[in-house]
């Protein structure tokens, strides 16, 4: 799907990385290198996401999506953070951002951020089950069935699955899921996405034909739906 | 205003106390020798006025009684040093043992000046007229005089004394007060001009001026300790970062002196690695920096400990298994401390990380969540070959490394940043390094039925 995305982002080359690859995705992209201006643009075009800088002259990126909240304006804002920015992070969730990305960060993790975020209804009331191609998951019950097979996971497998099930179709990446599932906000030294998700990928698929969680090389992982 | 300087300096305040003190003994002074001026006139009245009475009644006011009288007391010459003169109507010296010129009106006179022989003084006199003549009775001032001049010189004394002290003690207060803040500014100039071990002396005394030195130097040591801490880390950075930075040179290099594709495309992937390995060594720095400034606690959350435990036990299991240790996780009783999770989760992630690279297969590693009520603290606890180093404290130290962990990956942050996270918390990271290698994070505990502030 296509969408529209604005860039305010003031550091030239950043931006014109970003764009290049949105673009190159497919995407319609406008940019724009100063928080007044980005504020402006923003409440008067209608775009389905907005890659916001933490700094910016002008405005800097928490007063823009402030300013954009209050005016009732709930376009979803993935906002881009210093190295290291904990406070940052913090500040720009509270101040209204869906989601932070801390530079640098390889393309494919933006765009696979964009894209859980574009599409997400506004206001989510999550239901108690998910059901995709076949695997069903009780919330509440905390039970797993695919295909009426009852599967017994472990909490964080759970958890895991669970997250692939509520962004169908969508390429969750690693520091997704770390943040996610684990609550990680950093990159730890051992491979706990990888070995947790072969552990669940061979729960899931015993005694079935199809690999149920799809890897993307070099991106993440994703659960299609059928 | 000259005022305002005498004030701000210390030998001007003293001085303008001396001056206050002088002006104050001059008051008492001129006061006091005014009310006993008066009091010893009037007991010298009351003399006069007595001997006046007696000398009447003893005559019965007659003149020859009168005569006989003050002739028998000049013939006496007795211990009361009055003198009488007896007028007749004419103003005839009867009977006198003073002469003199000018007889006063009845009443009190202050200044009688009066001759005896050849001698003239002055007297208090009370002039009484009888009917048959005058009879007056005088005592002499002199004595009166020199008390007098005696309070007047003891209080001329005193002033002189007061103001002697006030000046002295003023040029004395001055004069320490000086020495002891050329003292501080001897130090401070020192260390402006870049001796940074310099301190102000401090003589045990326990004055102001002791204490004071001992703030100062409390302060210096303080800030000497922050700036050897910034120097350590600078010179560590610079250093550490050397090595990856030559070899992410190296690799370019050998980019681009090759000609292949595919080995040229290895190079430049390894590159990568490095500027990757050199964007995590600086965010772990950056990270570090940010922990350990974090002043504000109203982040900090109930955090469950034990799930906390529960929930690490279960993440790393997996990876324990695949690497051939024993992994035992031992969440323990209930526990909620006051922090932040998601930094939390990065400290036992840490120890876990470097449980899992430092030891060799088959190694026991327990995860272990403890409580006595007060305090809370999650242990990582290996059965590998240890720390061989002295004080195992400085591990927590940016970019310190156990010399045989060198050749493992890892950058010597790990420890420092869970250092830091504790400390953040209100808690406490110790190294026990008996048998094998084990971390203690401890933590005050939230009390039960207590909200968190």
């Amino acid at each position: 799907m296509v969408m529209r995305i604005l860039i305010i982002e003031d550091d030239l080359e950043t931006n014109q990385f970003v764009a290049k690859g949105l673009s190159q995705a497919g995407h319609q992209v406008s940019t724009c290198a100063d928080g007044r201006d980005g504020l402006f643009q923003a409440t008067g075009g209608d775009f389905d996401a907005i890659v916001l800088d933490r700094m910016l002259p002008g405005l800097d990126g928490l007063a823009v999506v402030k300013a954009l909240r209050a005016a009732g304006d709930a376009t979803p804002v993935i906002m881009l953070t210093a190295v290291g920015g904990i406070a940052d992070r913090v500040e720009g969730l509270e101040g209204g951002a869906d989601d932070y990305l801390v530079k640098p960060f390889a393309f494919s993790e933006l765009a696979a951020r964009l894209n859980a975020l574009g599409r997400r209804p506004a206001a989510r009331v999550e239901s108690p089950t998910l059901t995709v191609s076949g695997i069903a998951l009780d919330l509440h019950r905390r039970t797993v069935e695919r295909d009426g097979r009852r599967i017994v996971l472990q909490p964080r497998e759970f958890a895991l699955l669970a997250e692939l099930m509520r962004n169908p179709g969508r390429v969750m990446t690693r520091t997704m899921l770390l943040e996610r599932v684990w609550d990680f906000d950093f990159d730890p030294q051992t491979n706990i996405v990888e070995t947790h998700l072969s552990r669940l990928r061979s729960k899931l698929n015993a005694g079935f034909e199809r690999d149920a969680i799809e890897t993307v090389r070099g991106a993440g992982y994703v659960l299609r739906a059928e | 205003m000259m005022l305002n300087r005498f004030r701000r300096s210390t030998s001007g305040l003293v001085t303008l106390v001396a001056l206050l003190l002088g002006t104050a003994t001059a008051v008492i002074g001129t006061v006091a020798y005014e009310v006993t001026h008066e009091a010893l006139e009037q007991q010298l009245d009351h003399r006069i006025e007595a001997e006046m009475r007696s000398l009447i009644a003893e005559s019965r006011g007659t003149m020859p009684g009168l005569t006989a009288a003050i002739e028998r007391r000049s013939a006496a010459q007795s211990t009361s040093s009055l003198d009488y003169i007896l007028l007749d109507r004419e103003g005839n010296a009867i009977a006198a043992t003073i002469v003199t010129d000018h007889p006063a009106a009845p009443g009190y006179e202050e200044f009688l000046h009066y001759r005896r022989g050849k001698a003239n003084g002055v007297a208090q006199a009370l002039t009484t007229s009888l009917g048959a003549g005058t009879l007056i009775v005088a005592a002499d001032r002199s004595g009166l005089d020199e008390i007098d001049r005696t309070l007047m010189q003891l209080f001329a004394g005193a002033l002189a004394v007061t103001l002697l002290m006030g000046s002295v003690s003023a040029l004395l207060v001055g004069w320490i007060t000086r020495r002891r803040l050329a003292r501080i500014d001897a130090t401070a100039k020192a260390i402006i001009a870049g001796d940074f071990t310099r301190r102000v002396p401090v003589d045990g005394s326990g004055s102001e001026f002791d204490r004071l030195a001992r703030t100062i130097n409390s302060m210096l040591e303080r800030i000497n300790t922050l700036l050897d801490n910034l120097r350590q880390v600078s010179s560590d950075v610079a250093h550490d970062l050397r090595t990856p930075l030559t070899r992410l040179y190296n690799r370019l290099d050998d980019a681009l002196s090759g000609h292949e594709a595919e080995p040229q495309r290895a190079a430049i992937e390894a590159a990568r690695s490095e500027a990757a390995e050199l964007l995590e060594i600086f965010a772990a720095l950056l990270r570090i920096a940010e922990i350990e400034g974090m002043q504000d606690r109203s982040r900090r959350q109930p955090v469950d400990l034990t799930a906390l435990v529960e929930q690490m036990g279960e993440t790393y299991a997996p990876d324990f298994e695949a690497n051939g240790h024993r992994f035992e996780v031992d969440a323990g009783p209930g526990a909620v401390i006051h922090g932040d999770q998601r930094l939390l989760n990065q400290a036992v992630a840490n120890l876990l990380d470097n449980a899992l690279r430092h030891t060799p297969a088959g190694s026991i590693v327990r995860l272990v969540g403890e409580t006595d009520g007060r305090t809370a603290s999650i242990t990582v606890r290996d059965d590998g070959p240890g720390a061989a180093v002295a004080d195992p404290s400085t591990l927590f130290r940016r970019f310190v490394r156990v010399e045989h962990a060198r050749a493992s990956p890892g950058n010597g942050l790990g420890l420092a940043l869970v250092a830091a996270i504790v400390s953040a918390m209100g808690g406490d990271a110790r190294i026990d390094s008996g048998s094998g290698f084990a971390v203690v994070l401890t933590f005050p505990t939230v009390e039960v039925g207590l909200k968190p502030a």
